[in-house]
């Protein structure tokens, strides 16, 4: 559908100038993609080196050892943080992408009383800073008597303003005679929300679900505070409190760091086509 | 309700009052779709404000359980200004009111991080936008810092940096080895440096975004009139990208303004207080010196200064809405 930029007058594919350009901004991208993944690649690479304290630099180590894995499973409950993380962030996923396309479909397509006002209240909660809330949010929750239980840790996350004004942006994009015609048709504005908009929303629910997932999985100090038994430690905090005895051994703190970073890499890899779509469509409109 | 008018109108000839009718009452509706949110949002959002709000006017030791309405004396004592000499030492004694210090560094961390990021992501958007070969690996490299939290992204280049880390191994034979981390003079830079790594690839997302939304039609018509790269994109790239910068611009403020993790994580707001940033300062205030109450004030400044931008943005970015 989009012509190739070959196809325009003055657009020569060889020549000097062409292939120096085009080496240049090859060496460019190459370049910064490798100092991106650099320190990604020394975590792994001094996970999995024997002696990595000496800290000298190779491509690979000379000996590879899973012991410093083997040290940190065998040592810990990791099994168990791992599943804590997961149904933190899996919880908060779900709640957050029922929630906040409800919101996000209200604040675009209906017309309701004092609508900007509130949707502008929404919005600016994200500049609070999260430090403001932690201690008033806590005794809140040790009134509930929810401290240290899965209750305490999920549900003050299940709502989040970045998620209402994605999915509000995305929404304003997708016309209002959709709705209009389902209306006529006899849907109420639940089924219009259900049956027409959600499932052109996909793209950008699963930019949400992303954001969601990984902001709950790396969120740290919340589990920190939340959670007074190692039961219900999530991953992240659980390997903090483990990395801090072994502040000498690199291996094992870049280990914990590599258990860590690989799920949100999976959950990125898996819905990437959506992610990218989904930015982009709810994009920058309205 | 407004279904019952849709049908009591004639055919599809009285649309116009039809819609009207769908269009006037959606206000019962609409609470019950943000009822969800609003219930939330009030509990742990606005209610725990509303007590950091008063906090912010009382001086409150947790451990003791010690509440007391001191008025306004937590935003005055945090109005004497820092003497601004360039000495570290002068900052490690207890008599300096290191507020404005924090804000200082804040100031100088967001100057420095949020251009670059930006400009960055910027670049790499208009790259891997091109029909470049193996652009989704690409694009998936420079996104990869992005999936990591603040305090992991501290620990990894905490390796790094570390006086015997593999930068150090790199500059040593010439001689240009640093504790880069520990001299309170390239600390600060050295946590600038790891948010522009962890910055450019979400803000090329969000450029991606914006690039995509822009109509290959308008890059044809100027093809067609001969224009080289540069100027398709002055004419029209950099202005059908206007939103884009909007909300770029404010996310990345807003999150400067509090950035944590890193500094945090890496240096704990040393050497020096040479990266205690705001919310740094805040929350040792609030939970190493247990003094809430003047933790809270500063946070109320913080969110004043984030809302007074974040609104006069918003307002002055209504009036010049592109269209295409």
């Amino acid at each position: 559908m989009v012509r190739s930029n070959y196809d325009y007058p003055g657009y020569e594919r060889s020549g000097p100038v062409y292939w120096a350009k085009k080496t240049t901004l090859y060496a460019g991208v190459i370049f910064g993609a490798l100092l991106m993944i650099a320190p990604f690649y020394w975590t792994v690479t001094t996970a999995l080196s024997a002696n990595p304290s000496v800290g000298i630099v190779t491509i690979l180590p000379e000996t590879i050892t899973f012991e410093h894995f083997r040290a940190l499973f065998a040592e810990n409950p990791v099994e168990r943080w791992f599943f804590n993380a997961i149904v933190f962030a899996g919880a908060v996923t779900l709640f957050n992408v029922a929630f906040d396309t409800l919101a996000g479909y209200a604040f675009a397509k209906l017309d309701f009383f004092a609508r900007e006002k509130v949707f502008l209240l929404f919005i600016g909660t994200m500049m609070i800073p999260g430090m403001v809330t932690l201690i008033p949010v806590y005794i809140i929750l040790a009134e509930l008597g929810w401290v240290n239980t899965y209750r305490g840790l999920i549900v003050p996350f299940i709502a989040s303003p970045f998620g209402i004004f994605l999915l509000r942006q995305y929404f304003l994009g997708l016309p209002d005679s959709l709705g209009e015609a389902a209306r006529i048709d006899g849907c109420n504005k639940f089924q219009a929300f259900y049956h027409i908009y959600l499932p052109l929303a996909k793209p950008a629910v699963a930019t949400l679900g992303i954001f969601a997932f990984m902001g709950a999985w790396n969120n740290f100090e919340w589990p920190l505070i939340i959670a007074t038994s190692q039961e219900l430690y999530t991953l992240p905090v659980a390997l903090f409190l483990v990395q801090g005895q072994y502040t000498q051994n690199w291996g094992l703190v870049m280990a914990t760091a590599a258990i860590m970073v690989l799920p949100v890499i999976l959950a990125f890899l898996s819905a990437q086509q959506y992610f990218i779509r989904g930015m982009t469509l709810s994009g920058m409109k309205g | 309700m407004a279904t019952q008018d849709s049908q009591s109108t004639e055919g599809g000839w009285a649309r116009f009052g039809s819609l009207e009718a769908i269009r006037r009452k959606d206000n019962l509706a609409a609470l019950l779709f943000i009822l969800p949110n609003l219930i939330v949002f009030t509990a742990f959002l606005f209610v725990p404000v509303l007590f950091a709000v008063y906090l912010s006017f009382a001086e409150w030791q947790v451990l003791t359980g010690d509440l007391q309405f001191v008025g306004l004396d937590n935003y005055r004592s945090l109005i004497y200004p820092l003497p601004w000499e360039n000495d570290w030492a002068v900052l490690s004694t207890p008599t300096v009111n290191l507020w404005w210090w924090a804000v200082s560094r804040t100031m100088i961390y967001t100057f420095g991080v949020v251009p670059v990021a930006i400009a960055g992501g910027l670049a790499v958007a208009l790259v891997l936008d091109r029909q470049i070969r193996f652009k989704k690996v690409f694009r998936a490299a420079y996104f990869l810092p992005v999936m990591l939290s603040g305090a992991i992204s501290a620990i990894i280049w905490g390796w790094i940096l570390n006086l015997n880390g593999i930068v150090n191994n790199i500059l040593g034979p010439v001689g240009l080895a640093h504790n880069w981390i520990g001299d309170p003079s390239t600390a600060l830079g050295v946590i600038m440096l790891i948010a522009i790594w962890a910055g450019i690839g979400f803000n090329m997302i969000i450029f991606l975004a914006g690039l995509q939304n822009i109509p290959d039609e308008l890059y044809e018509a100027a093809r067609i009139d001969g224009t080289n790269g540069w100027q398709r994109f002055r004419h029209v790239t950099w202005p059908n990208l206007q939103n884009t910068y909007f909300f770029v611009i404010v996310l990345a403020i807003i999150s400067s303004f509090q950035v944590f993790a890193i500094a945090y994580a890496l240096t704990s707001g040393g050497p020096y207080y040479a990266t205690t940033t705001i919310v740094v300062l805040i929350y040792q205030e609030a939970f190493q010196h247990d003094s809430m109450g003047l933790a809270a004030a500063m946070a109320m400044i913080l969110f004043a200064i984030i809302f007074v931008f974040s609104y006069y943005q918003y307002r002055t970015r209504g009036n010049d809405e592109v269209t295409y």
